[in-house]
């Protein structure tokens, strides 16, 4: 018995999710927006990007990645049996990224990086704050706001893979095998995107869960922000 | 106190210039056709345009002379005498003159009597800006008439000779080409008063949001070809030392072009939560860009959300007209009634995205009959 439970993406929304959608796709653009304004990547919009920015990218990158498939199965955990096909969504999506960390590792290796100093490296300030409002959001009874995290988290994903990868290589000269991570996660876009709709629709049944869903966006686009802002600091 | 813009009218200069005019035109670089020029065409669509320079790159319209035009044919469709025009508000991106503004060149033009001036600075969105200017007045009711014109003469930064200048094939990029394909000259005026008068357009509301805050400059005029040098146009010893360090070119930084979509749409819903946009009930959105630029993921997006604006009711003159910068949406405006679109109680969005730093502004305008 190991067939997966999917939630299709719907053909339309309801009212709600359709206004809840309206609101992620502004949160997005203002985490973008954001983001734009943090130096590491100022540099990388500018082209004064180096190959030292890229390896404290990952240097910083890799605490939150390497504990993020806890929060993910946490807050798989979190869900009762009322809401078990969300459930297995998650578990799925935790299986899919649980070891993202070790081609993180790579990369930095094979940029020039020292592996048992990316393995040393404790979380910056901002990481620290991030991991544990997710582990917080994750440990409370079912955590439908945390479709808020995977939207912005996903969606870095992405323009990670569309815009920085292909940058980075252009600014720094490093070549694909060391920007394995950042593109990893534009593969399947699409499906994520489709998976995004059918939980929303799923879970956004009333103002009260849309609420929580934007409040959880924007406090981790702005701890995500935080950490990449870290990296001029520490 | 409200405002309603009761006339319209545009000036495009010459006859229609076909894709395989432009260089005859603009003329050759270094005697070499453009690489770069088909796809550029290709994926801006434009079909023919209009330049007010000929082939010999002799100026046959100023910029001034252009907008003094489209005032006139703005006016002469209205009972409005020229001397109860009470705000003259003008935009342009660049004057004939650096000094003084546009507007008084235009004034002078027209030969408006003390009339209260204004002109505002910018790229695309300036036109906003000049519309703006003249519903607050109305709105205020400091005057009851005012006369928005805006004109741009792009064709004269085009001319081979400058690209010659800032070193040929071997310095210009593809940034520092892209505009040469895109934009082209014409203007256009619009009356607004605080009253209606026959079928004419309520303009319900303006809105703006600038990002400049958050993105480098993506269209811009004074930056030299080499990004490492910080100086700017006036930095320079003298100008021709500039223009040869390439600080005088237009250039579009292609790969930021996207943004442009992201902060419009992104406008457009922060609209629909306050409540100002219904996109249900709007019938017209015109835009200077084509609806294919707001196609991608985004499309995708907006369509699950509730917030696209179906292909029908998009209206656009840029295929024929050209993209004439800030003059565009007065000039496309003028096209969409001068066609008949406008039904009683239609409601139209204009659209005008500037990617020079990232501001969009947008303006409802609701059809109304005059009782």
């Amino acid at each position: 018995m190991t067939e997966s439970v999917v939630l299709a993406r719907p053909d339309v929304l309801s009212e709600l999710g359709q206004a809840t959608l309206r609101r992620l796709l502004r949160a997005w653009f203002d985490f973008e927006r954001r983001l734009a304004r943090v130096p590491i990547i100022q540099r990388l919009e500018g082209g004064t990007f180096t190959r030292e920015d890229y390896q404290r990218l990952l240097l910083n990158l890799r605490p939150q990645v390497v504990e993020g498939s806890r929060w993910i199965t946490r807050c798989a955990s979190s869900f009762d049996r009322e809401h078990a096909d969300i459930r297995s969504v998650i578990i799925g999506h935790a299986q899919d990224e649980h070891r993202d960390y070790e081609v993180l590792e790579s990369d930095y290796v094979a940029c020039g990086g020292d592996l048992a100093a990316i393995r040393a490296r404790l979380r910056n300030p901002g990481s620290e704050a991030l991991h544990c409002f997710l582990m917080y959001r994750a440990s409370e009874p079912n955590p439908v706001g945390l479709l808020g995290a995977m939207w912005i988290i996903e969606g870095l994903g992405a323009k990670m893979a569309k815009e920085w990868a292909a940058r980075i290589e252009q600014l720094t000269g490093v070549a694909q095998d060391s920007t394995r991570f950042l593109r990893y996660h534009g593969s399947n876009d699409e499906s994520h995107m489709d998976k995004l709709y059918g939980l929303l629709d799923r879970v956004c049944t009333s103002e009260a869960a849309a609420d929580d869903i934007l409040r959880t966006a924007a406090v981790v686009g702005r701890l995500y922000a935080l950490q990449l802002e870290e990296i001029d600091v520490g | 106190m409200s405002a309603y813009i009761t006339s319209t009218g545009s000036f495009l200069p010459g006859p229609p210039i076909g894709n395989d005019e432009i260089e005859e035109v603009l003329g050759l670089v270094e005697g070499k056709p453009s690489r770069l020029k088909a796809r550029i065409l290709k994926a801006n669509g434009i079909k023919t345009r209009h330049y007010a320079i000929d082939k010999s790159h002799r100026t046959l319209f100023s910029n001034a002379q252009m907008a003094v035009e489209a005032a006139r044919t703005c006016l002469a469709g209205s009972p409005v005498p020229l001397r109860s025009v009470g705000l003259l508000s003008c935009a342009t991106t660049q004057g004939d003159l650096v000094i003084p503004g546009f507007g008084s060149m235009v004034q002078a033009g027209l030969g408006i009597p003390e009339v209260e001036l204004h002109t505002t600075h910018g790229i695309c969105s300036s036109s906003a800006m000049a519309i703006r200017s003249a519903v607050n007045t109305l709105r205020l009711a400091e005057q009851s008439t005012a006369l928005v014109v805006v004109s741009e003469l792009a064709s004269r930064l085009f001319k081979s000779s400058r690209y010659e200048a800032a070193g040929g094939h071997e310095a210009i990029d593809f940034d520092s080409e892209f505009l040469r394909w895109m934009l082209s000259d014409g203007a256009g005026a619009w009356l607004l008063e605080s009253q209606p008068r026959g079928r004419c357009l309520r303009v319900d509301w303006i809105r703006s949001y600038s990002h400049a805050d958050s993105f480098p400059v993506c269209m811009s005029i004074g930056h030299p070809t080499d990004a490492e040098d910080a100086r700017t146009w006036q930095d320079f010893g003298t100008y021709a030392e500039a223009e040869a360090a390439g600080a005088l070119l237009i250039r579009q930084d292609v790969r930021l072009l996207e943004n442009i979509v992201k902060v419009g749409v992104d406008g457009a819903l922060r609209l629909i939560d306050e409540g100002l946009l219904d996109m249900s009930r709007l019938d017209h959105l015109l835009c200077h860009y084509s609806s294919h630029h707001f196609r991608s993921k985004i499309f995708d997006m907006l369509e699950m959300c509730g917030a696209r604006v179906a292909e029908e009711k998009w209206y656009t003159n840029l295929y024929t007209r050209g993209n004439t910068g800030c003059a565009s949406i007065l000039i496309m405006l003028d096209d969409f009634l001068r066609e008949g679109r406008a039904r009683p109680d239609a409601t139209i969005l204009c659209m005008v995205p500037e990617s020079g730093r990232f501001n969009v502004a947008y303006i409802h305008l609701t059809v109304v009959e005059a009782s």
